[in-house]
C-alpha cells in the first residue's frame, strides 16, 4: 500500500527473472513494437466516434438539418432514386438519416456483374430530393474510420491482417501490464508531478488504470469486429453449404440475400408503408437501415432494420417483406446466445447507440487511450535516455525510436488537421479530388517524418507541436473564409455540428500549445541533480532530453 | 440531468477514495488522517459509486447504464487525478493551496 | 566460429518463446475456435463462440509462454493445453 512500489520494483531489478521482470519485458517490448501503429489507430478511431459530424463538416455545401425528416418518405425517396440509377440490382440497402446525418449512404450491386467479380456502387442521397448529394468529392469522417483498421495504399485485407496483429500486441500489453503493475490498482492516486521517469512513468499509469475498463473492452471488442477474418477455422469446418452460410450470415447482420430471379417484372410496393410499419414497432426513429433485393423483379424482398440507437447490441432486427406486395412475411428480434454476444461486443467498439453525452464519454476516454499508448512510446526513450553511455551520442536503435515517436505523435496531429485543411482549400473540380485529400494527409505526415529526422530532437517535437497548434487553430478561420458557415454563424443558427468542430479545434489547438510550451521550457538538466517539478498530466510534458 | 448526477457523484466518490490514499493526505495536509476518518472515506467513496452505479442502472437499463458507468468513472477519475497534481504543485510552489472542503473538515 | 556460439546460445530460447507466442499462441487459438464446435450447440453458435473466445485464449498463450520459466516449459504448456482442444476438434472435424 506504500506509495513507492515502483521505485521498490527497479530495485530489486537484478534479482532474476520473476514473473513481473518477464512481464514487464513483455509489456515493454509488445507496446513498442506496435505501438506506432496503435497509436495513430487509437487516434483516428477516437475521432471517429464523430465520424458523422465530421463528413457533415466536409462537406458544407450540405445545409444543416434543423428537423430530422420523415425516415419514412426519405427512405422512399432513396428507393426510387436506387431503382432508377441501379435498375435490376440483385441487392442494394440504405442507411437512413439520424440526428447525426444529413446523408443517406446507400450501396447496391450492379445488375448482370452475378458470377464472376461482384461489382458494387455506393453514394450519398440527399434525403429531401433523393437524388445524389451535390458536395465536393471527399470520403469525409470515413477515411479516418477506414484507416483506423485498415489503413491504406494496400490491399484492404492486408491493412486489417496489420490491424489485427496490432489489436492482439495490445491486448497481451494490456495483460502483461496489469500483472506487471497490479499494486497500483489499490493505490492509484499516487502521482508526482515533474519528476522526470516517474512523472512519465505515474502519467502512463494513471492514463491505464482509468480507462482500463475501456481499454479492454475498445481492444477485444476491435478483435471482434473482424474476428471472422482473423479465426476463421471454425466456420471452415462447419460451415459447408449455402444454406449453413445464410443461416450464419442470418445470426450477423440484416443484409438478406438476394435469391434467383424469375425475370418477372414487378414494381416495389410503397417502402414508405414498410418503413411505418417498422416504426410503430420499434418507435419513430428507430428504423436504421432498408435492404431490398432483386427489387423491380416478382422475387423481390424487402428488410426493414431496427438501428443501433438505444439498444447495445449490433444484433439484426428486421421486419421481412415481400416486395411486389409490401406483406409482412417475417419479424427477426432474437439471435442465438453467442451472437447476441458478439452483437454487444461489436456495439460496444462502435458505440452507434450513444446519446451525446455518452459519445462525448466515449470520445475523452478513447483520447486518454491514445494519450496512454503516446506516453508509454515515450517512456520508452525517456528511460533509455538515462542509460545511454553517451547521451549526446545514442545508438542508432534510440534514435529511430526517438524520430518514429515524434512523427508519429506530434506529426500525426498535424497531418489529421492538413488532411481537413486540404478538404477546405482543395479545388472543388479536381478530378480525384477526395484521393487528393488523403494524399495530402499522408504527404504532409511523410515530411513530419523528415523534419523529425532531420532536426534535433526536442526541437522537432516543439515544432511540430507549434505547426498542429497553428493549424488547428487557424482552421476555424480558414472554415470562416471558404464556407459561408462561420462559427458566429453556426452558433446563432444553433449549427452545433459546425460550432462543435470550430471549438473543438481551438480546444486542440489549446492543447497542443501547452505540450509545446512545456517541453520547451524544460531544459535538459545535468544528471544527478533531482528536478524540481511542474506537474501536469503529461508529468512536465514533452521533455525528452532531461535525465 | 441524469448524466450530470451521476458524474459528480463519481467525482465525489474519487475525491472521498483519493483522500483515503496516505500519499494525498500527506501531500494535502501533511499528515496522515485518523485510521477511523480513512476508513470512512474509503466507505463512503465507495458508497457513493455504488449509488451512481444504481442512478445509472435505473435509468438506463443494464446494457447502457454499465457503459455509461464506465465513461464516468474514467473521467471522473481522470478529474480527480489532476485535480491532486495540481493542488500538490500549487502547495509545493508555496502558494497557498485552494482550501478543499474536504480540508476544512479536519 | 565459436565467438558466435555464444550470443545464439543466448538468444535461442528468446527466439524460441517469441515463435512459441506468436505462431504456437495462433495455432492454440485456431485448435481452441475448432474445438468449441464440440460444444451442445447449434453450429453457428458454436462457430461463434469459438471465434469470440480465440483472442482470449491466444492472449493467455502468449502471457503463459513470456511467464513460464523456461522455453521448454512454455511449449510443453502450449502442447500440453492443445492435447484436450485436439481430442474434441478431432471429433468434430
Amino acid at each position: 500500500m506504500k506509495t513507492d512500489n515502483v521505485k521498490r520494483e527497479r530495485e530489486q531489478r537484478p534479482a532474476g527473472r520473476g514473473i513481473r521482470q518477464s512481464m514487464s519485458g513483455l509489456h515493454i517490448w509488445a507496446g513498442l513494437l506496435m505501438g506506432w501503429i496503435l497509436y495513430a489507430m487509437f487516434l483516428t478511431g477516437t475521432v471517429s466516434y464523430f465520424k458523422d459530424e465530421l463528413s457533415q463538416w466536409m462537406r458544407p455545401e450540405l445545409a444543416h438539418q434543423a428537423e430530422l425528416p420523415d425516415p419514412a418518405l426519405v427512405a422512399q425517396r432513396v428507393a426510387d432514386e436506387l431503382g432508377a440509377i441501379a435498375p435490376g440490382s440483385p441487392q442494394w440497402s440504405m442507411r437512413l438519416p439520424d440526428g447525426r446525418t444529413n446523408s443517406v449512404y446507400a450501396f447496391w450491386r450492379t445488375a448482370g456483374a452475378e458470377g464472376g467479380r461482384r461489382a458494387f456502387g455506393e453514394a450519398a442521397f440527399d434525403p429531401a430530393t433523393g437524388g445524389k448529394v451535390t458536395a465536393r468529392e471527399t470520403l469525409g469522417g470515413d477515411f479516418f474510420y477506414r484507416f483506423h483498421f485498415q489503413f491504406h495504399y494496400m490491399p484492404v485485407l492486408w491493412g486489417r491482417w496489420i490491424a489485427g496483429a496490432a489489436a492482439m500486441f495490445m491486448l497481451v500489453a494490456i495483460v502483461s501490464g496489469v500483472i506487471t503493475h497490479k499494486k497500483i490498482f489499490i493505490d492509484f492516486f499516487t502521482f508526482r508531478g515533474g519528476k522526470g521517469q516517474r512523472s512519465w512513468l505515474d502519467a502512463h499509469n494513471a492514463l491505464s488504470v482509468f480507462g482500463l475498463p475501456f481499454h479492454a473492452m475498445i481492444t477485444y471488442t476491435g478483435l471482434v469486429t473482424l474476428m471472422a477474418l482473423y479465426m476463421p477455422w471454425g466456420e471452415r469446418t462447419a460451415i459447408t453449404t449455402p444454406a449453413e452460410r445464410q443461416q450464419l450470415s442470418a445470426e450477423l447482420n440484416a443484409f438478406i440475400q438476394p435469391g434467383k430471379p424469375s425475370g418477372q417484372a414487378a414494381p416495389l410496393a410503397s417502402v414508405a408503408d414498410m418503413v411505418r410499419q417498422a416504426q410503430e414497432r420499434w418507435g419513430q426513429d428507430a428504423v436504421g437501415r432498408v435492404t431490398a433485393t432483386n427489387s423491380g423483379d416478382s422475387t423481390a424482398r424487402v428488410a426493414v432494420a431496427r438501428g443501433e440507437a438505444g439498444r447495445v447490441s449490433m444484433s439484426p432486427q428486421y421486419m421481412l417483406f415481400d416486395g411486389p406486395t409490401g406483406r409482412l412475411l417475417e419479424t427477426r428480434e432474437g439471435v442465438g446466445a453467442a451472437a447476441e454476444t458478439r452483437g454487444v461486443l461489436y456495439a460496444l467498439h462502435l458505440g452507434r447507440f450513444s446519446d451525446t453525452v455518452t459519445r462525448w464519454l466515449y470520445f475523452l476516454v478513447s483520447l486518454m487511450g491514445t494519450a496512454m499508448v503516446g506516453t508509454g512510446l515515450v517512456m520508452w526513450t525517456v528511460k533509455r535516455r538515462q542509460k545511454l553511455a553517451d547521451p549526446e551520442q545514442p545508438h542508432i536503435g534510440f534514435r529511430i525510436v526517438e524520430r518514429l515517436n515524434i512523427a508519429s505523435i506530434a506529426g500525426l496531429s498535424v497531418a489529421m488537421t492538413a488532411f481537413l485543411w486540404g478538404n477546405r482549400l482543395l479545388p472543388a473540380g479536381l478530378a480525384e479530388r477526395g484521393a487528393w485529400e488523403i494524399h495530402l494527409f499522408f504527404a504532409v505526415w511523410a515530411l513530419t517524418l523528415a523534419h523529425a529526422v532531420l532536426r534535433p530532437a526536442r526541437t522537432a517535437w516543439i515544432e511540430q507541436l507549434w505547426a498542429a497548434a497553428a493549424l488547428l487553430a487557424l482552421l476555424p478561420v480558414l472554415n470562416a473564409v471558404t464556407t459561408d458557415r462561420p462559427l458566429w454563424h453556426s452558433v446563432t443558427e444553433a449549427d452545433w455540428v459546425f460550432a462543435g468542430m470550430d471549438l473543438m479545434c481551438l480546444s486542440l489547438a489549446a492543447l497542443h500549445a501547452v505540450l509545446a510550451l512545456r517541453t520547451a521550457r524544460h531544459r535538459p538538466k545535468p544528471r544527478t541533480v533531482p528536478a524540481k517539478g511542474r506537474g501536469g498530466v503529461i508529468g512536465g510534458a514533452l521533455e525528452e532530453g532531461r535525465s | 440531468m441524469m448524466h450530470l448526477l451521476s458524474f459528480v457523484l463519481c467525482l465525489a466518490a474519487f475525491a472521498a477514495l483519493a483522500l483515503a490514499t496516505e500519499r494525498q493526505q500527506h501531500d494535502l495536509f501533511g499528515r496522515p488522517l485518523s485510521p477511523a476518518a480513512t476508513r470512512l472515506l474509503r466507505v463512503a467513496g465507495t458508497g457513493v459509486m455504488l449509488l451512481a452505479l444504481g442512478v445509472l442502472l435505473d435509468w438506463q437499463g443494464w446494457g447502457l447504464g454499465l457503459v455509461m458507468f464506465s465513461g464516468h468513472t474514467s473521467l471522473a477519475a481522470g478529474v480527480v487525478f489532476c485535480a491532486a497534481i495540481g493542488l500538490a504543485s500549487a502547495r509545493r510552489r508555496g502558494k497557498p493551496a485552494a482550501i478543499s472542503p474536504a480540508s476544512r473538515r479536519v | 566460429m565459436m565467438s558466435l556460439i555464444g550470443p545464439v546460445r543466448r538468444a535461442a530460447p528468446v527466439a524460441s518463446r517469441i515463435v512459441a507466442a506468436l505462431f504456437g499462441g495462433y495455432a492454440l487459438a485456431a485448435l481452441g475456435s475448432v474445438a468449441a464446435l464440440a460444444l451442445p450447440m447449434s453450429k453457428p453458435q458454436a462457430v461463434l463462440t469459438g471465434m469470440l473466445a480465440s483472442f482470449a485464449i491466444y492472449a493467455a498463450a502468449v502471457v503463459w509462454v513470456f511467464a513460464a520459466r523456461s522455453a521448454l516449459r512454455a511449449w510443453a504448456g502450449l502442447l500440453a493445453a492443445a492435447a484436450p482442444l485436439l481430442l474434441a476438434a478431432w471429433s468434430v472435424w
